[in-house]
């Protein structure tokens, strides 16, 4: 159970402080890969909710998703930066950030809760720290994924895997999320021109 | 084929396909939904209630009853604009489909959230909601209405991502006492440990800041003035009168849970944003030109109202009700007139629309009903909601809330007043000739009013009942 969440905060750390932006849909892959590998370590034995929930994370979290990101970063044009803008100061920021949450998971627990909490509570400052310095709608997107992957890894600190609906309800979420958000920035945004005559008609027209 | 017949067929194929069917579909689901919610509130006794289903996954109880009347009356309102709008606007047509197929899928997931009896599946359904609604945005008349629908899509996900912290840190306080976490909320409620510790107040409030920026209290509020301005009329109003009771029906849930517990630390912090809110509104109100952004801090003002009372606890309870409840219809009836209004005027200036009651007396009489009914003004449901919240406040002797909220809702009066009243009854720099106003649009509205005036002047015995239900389940008288 440490492997897949050692690997899961690999893929969350790496590419803040080295990544470059179209990158992020292979981290993203990666870190699905950790959290199924995590999913079917805490079901033990096969069954139909294992095999499922298992499908369902490398269906949507490995595949679909960063495809969808990577379609969307493609269509922006925009050049391949930093995830994070590389400074001393928000490398500082990302290493304190990561201890704390160690930190945060670390007293009274056994080791693999206090690790996984400690992989959840690191992937969540990251997420937030991209958020705070880096303002282009794709990396705030990519900070989005890792936030929700990292809910998704929460699972593996409860004894109980979670039942199949609230799986199904998360992933669907999941995948409407990247693909409204990969709709909505997909493209660089040209300001919108309504003529007068349109706006009449489109609020309701005159009776 | 000829040139001339080419040339013929030419404007006829670049006319935008209609879809007929798209204001009755919408309509008939509105219908179906309040007549099913109407039924369903005569046909079962309150003491009979709560009615669990879909393997305890959803409960039928006061909270959700009150809430799925109160979503579904003012949907069915919205529905009937939008259903006007696809009729009359042929522009509007190639939007149609998808912003139909959106609607519906945001009250089908607005309907299940409210009756959630599952903390992660409420949580699910109100990002389920958020999802619907941003490609709703996305079809607004804003300069860049993508980028204020992906600000709405990021803001949302980032406060639900604070919320999810906070279970988080609930899970771990039940793990360090020995307890298995359950998130079924009637489970959760009898699972929680009497004794409650630092993990605990901090997921509290993490929950319940999270859940605040989705009502748009301060300091995370940004994106609602912002999105209620840039979106279409009938979305904004979807937003501000319907899927702000979904993040109420979300903290109603955690004060149910957490009810026997030490709450102090979150009644606290609720205190502390609804103050905040209260006084960024008054600002914002005081430099607002622009009507729909007017409106927009209004509801930011009537978050902080809200979380206000909650933090004053059993006093205010049932007025908090009552105000979210009235809030609700305010906040459609004036999302409704405006669009309205800036059909005419194609404009959300405030100063441009001066003697607005003269070219549509009818749109800028509700204007000023709404504006009146929102200033909490008698004889409407808010201003006796206020009322009551602010004896409770007197009641359990927070005379610094009691002053500072006084203070600001007779600054955001003053300050509305001076901003709406001149854009009604004000001398317009140009003459304008009437313009006739379809009784179709007319109808909800009017049914909104009525609503609002019946709600401070005489609540129905089944109604009061199911608000006194719902206010004692979080501690009320």
């Amino acid at each position: 159970m440490k492997l897949p969440l050692i690997l899961f905060l690999v893929a969350a750390a790496v590419p803040v402080f080295f990544g470059k932006i179209r990158s992020a849909p292979f981290w993203l892959a990666v870190q699905a890969v950790a959290l199924g590998w995590a999913s079917a370590a805490q079901h033990g034995e096969w069954s139909g909710h294992a095999l499922a929930a298992l499908v369902e994370v490398l269906a949507v979290r490995a595949v679909i998703a960063p495809r969808l990101l990577r379609r969307a970063i493609r269509g922006r044009g925009e050049p391949n930066l930093d995830l994070m803008p590389s400074n001393l100061f928000a490398w500082a920021i990302a290493i304190a950030l990561l201890v704390l949450a160690f930190e945060f998971g670390a007293p009274e627990m056994s080791d693999r809760p206090a690790l996984a909490l400690g992989a959840v509570g690191a992937t969540v400052a990251v997420a937030l720290l991209l958020l705070a310095a880096n303002d282009s709608p794709p990396a705030q997107l990519v900070a989005v994924l890792f936030m929700e992957n990292a809910i998704a890894l929460f699972e593996s600190l409860l004894s109980e895997p979670w039942p199949l609906p609230v799986h199904l309800a998360l992933s669907a979420i999941y995948l409407l999320t990247v693909g409204v958000g990969a709709w909505l920035i997909g493209r660089p945004e040209t300001p919108v021109t309504v003529t007068p005559a349109a706006r009449v008609v489109e609020e309701g027209g005159r009776s | 084929m000829s040139a001339a017949s080419t040339a013929a067929l030419a404007p006829a194929s670049a006319l935008p396909v209609r879809v007929p069917w798209a204001g009755p579909v919408l309509v008939g689901f509105a219908l179906s939904a309040f007549i099913a919610t109407v039924a369903l509130f005569v046909r079962t006794p309150l003491s009979q209630m709560p009615l669990y289903f879909a393997q305890r996954y959803f409960v039928l109880d006061a909270t959700s009853m009150l809430f799925l009347l109160v979503i579904n009356s003012v949907f069915l309102g919205i529905s009937v604009y939008m259903s006007s709008l696809a009729r009359r606007s042929p522009a509007l047509a190639p939007k149609m489909k998808p912003r139909t197929a959106l609607t519906l899928a945001f009250m089908v997931a607005m309907n299940l959230g409210v009756m959630a009896n599952h903390l992660l599946l409420l949580w699910a359904f109100i990002e389920l909601t958020t999802v619907c609604a941003a490609p709703l945005v996305a079809q607004g008349e804003s300069l860049q209405p993508r980028r204020v629908a992906w600000h709405y899509l990021l803001y949302s996900s980032m406060s639900l991502a604070l919320t999810f912290l906070g279970i988080m840190c609930l899970t771990r306080s039940a793990h360090l006492q020995g307890i298995g976490m359950e998130f079924a909320f009637d489970e959760m409620a009898m699972a929680v440990p009497s004794s409650g510790d630092g993990w605990q107040r901090l997921g509290l409030a993490l929950m319940l800041f999270g859940l605040g920026s989705k009502l748009g209290l301060a300091p995370l509020y940004s994106w609602l003035p912002e999105t209620y301005e840039a979106a279409p009329t009938s979305t904004s109003a979807l937003l501000a009168a319907v899927q702000f009771n979904i993040s109420v029906v979300a903290v109603l849930r955690v004060l149910q849970v957490f009810r026997g517990q030490d709450t102090g630390f979150v009644l606290h912090e609720l205190l502390v944003m609804g103050c905040l809110s209260l006084m960024i509104a008054a600002v914002q109100v005081m430099a607002a030109r622009n009507y729909k952004r007017l409106i927009a801090y209004a509801c930011v003002s009537s978050s902080g109202v809200i979380a206000i009372g909650l933090s004053v606890g059993k006093a205010a309870a049932y007025g908090v009700l009552l105000y979210v409840v009235s809030a609700a219809f305010v906040k459609a009836l004036l999302f409704l007139t405006a669009g309205r209004v800036r059909s005419v005027y194609r404009t959300n200036e405030t100063k441009a629309l001066a003697g607005v009651i003269r070219v549509l007396p009818f749109s800028g009489s509700l204007f000023a009903v709404g504006t009146f009914a929102l200033l909490g003004f008698p004889p409407f449901g808010s201003f006796m909601a206020e009322m009551l919240i602010l004896s409770g406040i007197v009641q359990v002797g927070n005379l610094i809330a009691f002053t500072l909220m006084c203070t600001m809702l007779t600054i955001i009066f003053v300050a509305t007043g001076r901003a709406i009243f001149p854009m009604i009854w004000g001398e317009p720099e140009q003459h304008r000739p009437p313009v006739r106003e379809g009784w179709l649009t007319a109808v909800p509205k009017l049914g909104f009013v009525t609503v609002l005036a019946l709600l401070g002047v005489y609540t129905p015995e089944p109604i009061a009942q199911l608000l006194s239900q719902v206010a004692r389940s979080i501690g009320g008288q």
